[in-house]
C-alpha cells in the first residue's frame, strides 16, 4: 500500500488541480518527510507556500483599504 | 506600481506557474488519483470491509489504462500489489456472483499485464482479451436483511474513516471539514455520507451548520457530475 508521504503528495497535487492551495500546502507538509531530497517536490511545495503568503498579504492590504473607505464615508456626515 | 499591484502580479504569476504544472502533469495526476483510490479500497479491504462493488467501479473507471500506454512499470507493479492484497481478502467461491468472479478475472488480467510489461515493452497488450465490466442489474431488494447488512457495512466504513480523519483534530468540526474535503477531492461517497451524518448530529446539538450544508450540497452535485455553482 502507499506510504503516508506518497498519499499526501498525491492529495497535494489533486488539491493544486482544484486550486485549493491551503489544502495542497497542508498535504505537501505531510509529505515532506518522504520527499526531502526531491527537487521537484520542494519547488511545488515552496511555490504553494509563497502563493499563500502573497494571498495573505493581499488580504491584509485589502482589509486596510476597506477600513479607509469606512472612515471616508463616516467623516462627511460625522 | 503600488505594493498591492506588485503582489497581485506575483499572485498571478505563481498561480499560472502551478496551473501549468497541473496541466503538464495531468495524465500523471490522474494515474496517481486512481492508484490512491485503489489504495483506499485496499485499506478498507484489509480493515475487513466488503469492497466488491467499489473494486468493480474502479475497474470500470480505469480499464482504459491497460489499452493505453500511460502507466509506468512501477505503476503496474504498485497496482498489482494492491490488487493482490484485495484478492487475498475477497471470498470468491463457486457460489459467488458473476460480478464477483469477473472481478477476480480482472485482477488476474492486471497480473498478466504486469508480467507482459516485465518481458515485452509494447503498448498494445492484451488487445484480444477484452473484458467489459458492467454493474449487475439493479434488483428489487429480495431480502430486507441484505439492505440492512449493506447499510451496516457502510456505517462501519464511515466509522473507520472518522477514526482516520479525526487524528490530531481537536473538534468534530475539523473532522467534518476533512471528510468534506475527502468527499470533494476524491469523489468519495462514504466521505459524503459521513459528512451528512456529522452535520445532522451537529445540528441536533445546536451548532450552526449552514456553511457545511452548502459545501455538502456542492460536493453532492460534484459527485453526481453536475457543474458546481459559481
Amino acid at each position: 500500500m502507499l506510504n503516508p508521504s506518497e498519499k499526501a503528495y498525491c492529495l497535494a497535487l489533486l488539491a493544486l488541480k482544484h486550486k485549493d492551495y491551503r489544502i495542497a500546502s497542508d498535504h505537501f507538509n505531510k509529505a515532506a518527510s518522504g520527499f526531502k531530497a526531491d527537487k521537484e517536490f520542494n519547488l511545488y511545495r515552496k511555490t504553494t507556500q509563497l502563493l499563500l503568503a502573497v494571498k495573505q498579504e493581499i488580504a491584509v492590504l485589502e482589509m486596510k483599504k476597506e477600513d479607509k473607505l469606512e472612515i471616508e464615508e463616516i467623516l462627511p456626515n460625522g | 506600481m503600488s505594493q498591492y499591484e506588485t503582489l497581485k502580479t506575483l499572485e498571478g504569476v505563481l498561480e499560472s506557474f502551478l496551473d501549468r504544472i497541473v496541466m503538464l502533469k495531468q495524465d500523471r495526476i490522474d494515474v496517481l488519483e486512481g492508484i490512491n483510490n485503489l489504495d483506499d479500497i485496499a485499506q478498507s479491504s484489509s480493515d475487513g470491509f466488503e469492497v466488491a462493488d467499489r473494486i468493480g467501479e474502479w475497474f470500470a473507471g480505469h480499464n482504459r489504462w491497460l489499452s493505453k500506454n500511460i502507466l509506468k512499470t512501477s505503476d503496474i507493479e504498485g497496482i498489482s500489489h494492491l490488487l493482490s492484497n484485495i484478492q487475498t481478502r475477497l471470498d470468491i467461491t463457486e457460489e459467488s456472483s458473476p460480478a464477483e468472479k469477473k472481478i477476480l478475472s480482472e485482477i488476474e488480467r492486471w497480473n498478466r499485464s504486469k508480467k507482459t510489461s516485465q518481458t515485452v515493452h509494447t503498448p498494445a497488450r492484451e488487445q484480444s482479451h477484452k473484458i467489459v465490466l458492467k454493474r449487475k442489474a439493479e434488483q428489487p431488494p429480495e431480502k430486507q436483511e441484505k439492505s440492512i447488512a449493506l447499510f451496516d457495512k457502510t456505517l462501519r466504513r464511515c466509522l473507520s474513516m472518522l477514526g482516520r480523519s479525526s487524528i490530531n483534530k481537536k473538534h468534530l468540526l475539523s473532522a467534518l471539514d476533512d471528510s468534506l474535503r475527502t468527499a470533494s477531492i476524491q469523489k468519495n461517497k462514504d466521505a459524503l455520507l459521513l459528512s451528512a451524518f456529522t452535520i445532522y448530529y451537529l445540528k441536533q446539538n445546536g451548532y450552526k451548520v449552514e456553511p457545511y450544508v452548502k459545501r455538502l450540497k456542492e460536493t453532492e452535485r460534484l459527485l453526481k457530475g453536475d457543474k458546481p455553482n459559481a
